[in-house]
């Protein structure tokens, strides 16, 4: 079984053999190692076990994660692998098998795709409220709120497509003679919300939009004679 | 709306076998790939079993216009009704993918990506898991409609790591989500209006390993068949190596009826056709 040899001042501390599939190293007590030095954060980084290989990330660490004295954010371990985080020194040490294979080997087994344990990282990224906000599956929440021609409470953009128009189905009605059942609409992609021109006069930050445009926070929408502005819900509000 | 569509799977140069699979389905609407991991034959199993599930349960719920109650898991909220059902038929497939793997021991670890696109004249919905992409071309740009449930993806998006560090990264086939491997799944899934002479291109990491976004649109602005793209796409792929199973569907969206209503055009149309109905009833009178 692979093992991690924990050293400070070159005196070994320690020696953890990597019996689980994840593990942590922090200064939190709830880390699989513990290390109590203010130069290590709460969470520091983690190993998982990904097929056979073990693989190092440095959680968004204040002072750095370094293998062999090069900084990493991941980073597959190999045998004798220095880990430093703060003024400790991990050694990692690979089984029989792992320390003879040959690096291109090696390289081989990573072409084939595997799975993270989830469970145990989902576990993981819970503990790292910082590294989950700003990870998968948690986009930040845009609003709206109204500078002119209406007078309602700003509106939070939950919704994958948000319709504006004045079709009562619509998530922003907005009223208007000339105003179409669904005169705009706002989604929510991958790269963030991009307002759409589905019928009417549309200007972002008084610019007209013919198709579509990605809004950035603080742009200000115009919609008829409505005009509303858009930024991003903070973090725990 | 007329949609032309696509799809091809190609085992590669160095794989023996293809643990890709995909569906193209005009009548529902609805595309998938999926791209299986696991040893002997499990991958296989596993994107098979997924595309026939998703198939299956979203054609049932959208034939019976079934409610929210009636899917799968809890729906969520943000999603349109149509998306709820892909959601829940996303759900339903890992449940099943994960109970094989669970009961047989030859499918044990299996699992797979999945890459899903459901069109109709009002509402494109995209819906992935794992590093299985989608792609949208439209007015001369590319966007990405999926999003990468890799160790480096999600680098990647955290702004720790630039796409061209994660292309070279030895792990990027390192995956944190996919189907078939917990008991419960959380798909990502985009809802978007659709607009005339979108493109989409759905495919397994076998094309986007060797292809970047930009090449990826390069050819798609050089087509304008499904089925040339697909061949396009799979030839590049060969001349690099094809060092992994490759799947590509590519869809042409054409004449869509924009819902722009232009009032005073409305108008004057209304005119002219009142204008002509009163000259044939003159044409009439005077014959």
């Amino acid at each position: 079984m692979a093992r991690l040899i924990l050293m400070f001042n070159k005196q070994v501390v320690k020696e953890y053999p990597l019996s689980k599939e994840s593990i942590t190293i922090g200064r939190n007590e709830d880390n699989t190692i513990r290390v109590d030095n203010l130069a290590v954060s709460g969470y520091h980084a983690r190993i998982d076990l990904a097929g056979n290989d073990y693989v190092l990330t440095d959680l968004q660490s204040t002072n750095g994660t370094f293998v062999n004295d090069k900084r990493v954010v991941s980073h597959k371990l190999s045998h004798g692998d220095n880990v430093l985080i703060g003024k400790h020194l991990l050694l990692f040490v690979g089984t029989g098998k792992e320390a003879q294979l040959r690096p291109e080997e090696k390289k081989v087994d990573m072409d084939k795709t595997m799975m993270l344990d989830t469970a145990k990282q989902k576990e993981l990224l819970a503990k790292q409220k910082g590294v989950a906000q700003a990870g998968m599956g948690a986009q930040k929440i845009g609003v709206v709120t109204f500078i002119e021609g209406m007078d309602i409470e700003d509106i939070e953009l939950k919704k994958k497509l948000i319709k504006i128009g004045k079709a009562e189905t619509s998530e922003i009605r907005l009223p208007g003679l000339f105003m179409p059942a669904t005169a705009a609409t706002i989604s929510r992609r991958p790269s963030g919300y991009v307002i759409t021109n589905m019928g009417i006069k549309l200007k972002v930050n008084g610019e007209i939009v013919k198709d579509n445009v990605t809004l950035k926070e603080f742009d200000t929408i115009e919609i008829g004679k409505t005009k509303f502005q858009f930024y991003y819900k903070k973090p725990g509000e | 709306m007329n949609i032309r569509s696509c799809g091809i799977t190609d085992v590669g140069l160095k794989r023996d076998g293809n643990e890709d699979a995909f569906s193209v389905e005009d009548s529902l609407g609805l595309y998938i790939v999926a791209d299986g991991m696991g040893g002997h034959l499990a991958g296989e199993v596993a994107s098979r079993v997924a595309v026939e599930m998703i198939n299956g349960a979203f054609r049932k719920w959208i034939e019976e216009e079934a409610g929210e109650e009636e899917i799968f898991g809890e729906p969520d909220a943000s999603l349109s009704l149509e998306g709820n059902y892909l959601l829940g038929a996303i759900r339903l497939a890992n449940r099943v993918v994960y109970e094989m793997a669970l009961e047989r021991k030859q499918y044990q670890g299996m699992g797979t990506t999945v890459a899903a696109l459901f069109v109709t004249p009002t509402m494109i919905i995209s819906a992935n898991v794992g590093d299985s992409r989608i792609y949208l071309t439209r007015d001369g740009d590319l966007e990405r409609l999926s999003r990468d449930h890799s160790l480096v993806g999600e680098q990647v998006e955290m702004g720790m790591m630039t796409e061209e560090e994660a292309d070279n990264s030895s792990m990027k086939h390192v995956l944190t989500r996919n189907l078939g491997s917990s008991e419960d799944v959380e798909p990502d899934i985009f809802e978007i209006e659709p607009s005339g002479n979108d493109c989409f291109v759905l495919c397994s990491d076998g094309v986007t390993d060797l292809l970047n976004d930009e090449e990826i649109l390069s050819l798609t602005m050089e087509t304008i068949a499904p089925e040339d793209l697909c061949k396009k796409i799979i030839d590049a792929v060969l001349k690099r190596g094809a060092h992994d199973n490759t799947t590509i569907i590519s869809l042409f969206l054409t004449e869509i009826k924009k819902r722009r209503v232009n009032v005073f055009k409305k108008i004057g149309l209304s005119i002219s056709e009142i204008f002509a109905m009163a000259m044939r009833a003159l044409k009439k009178i005077v014959s």
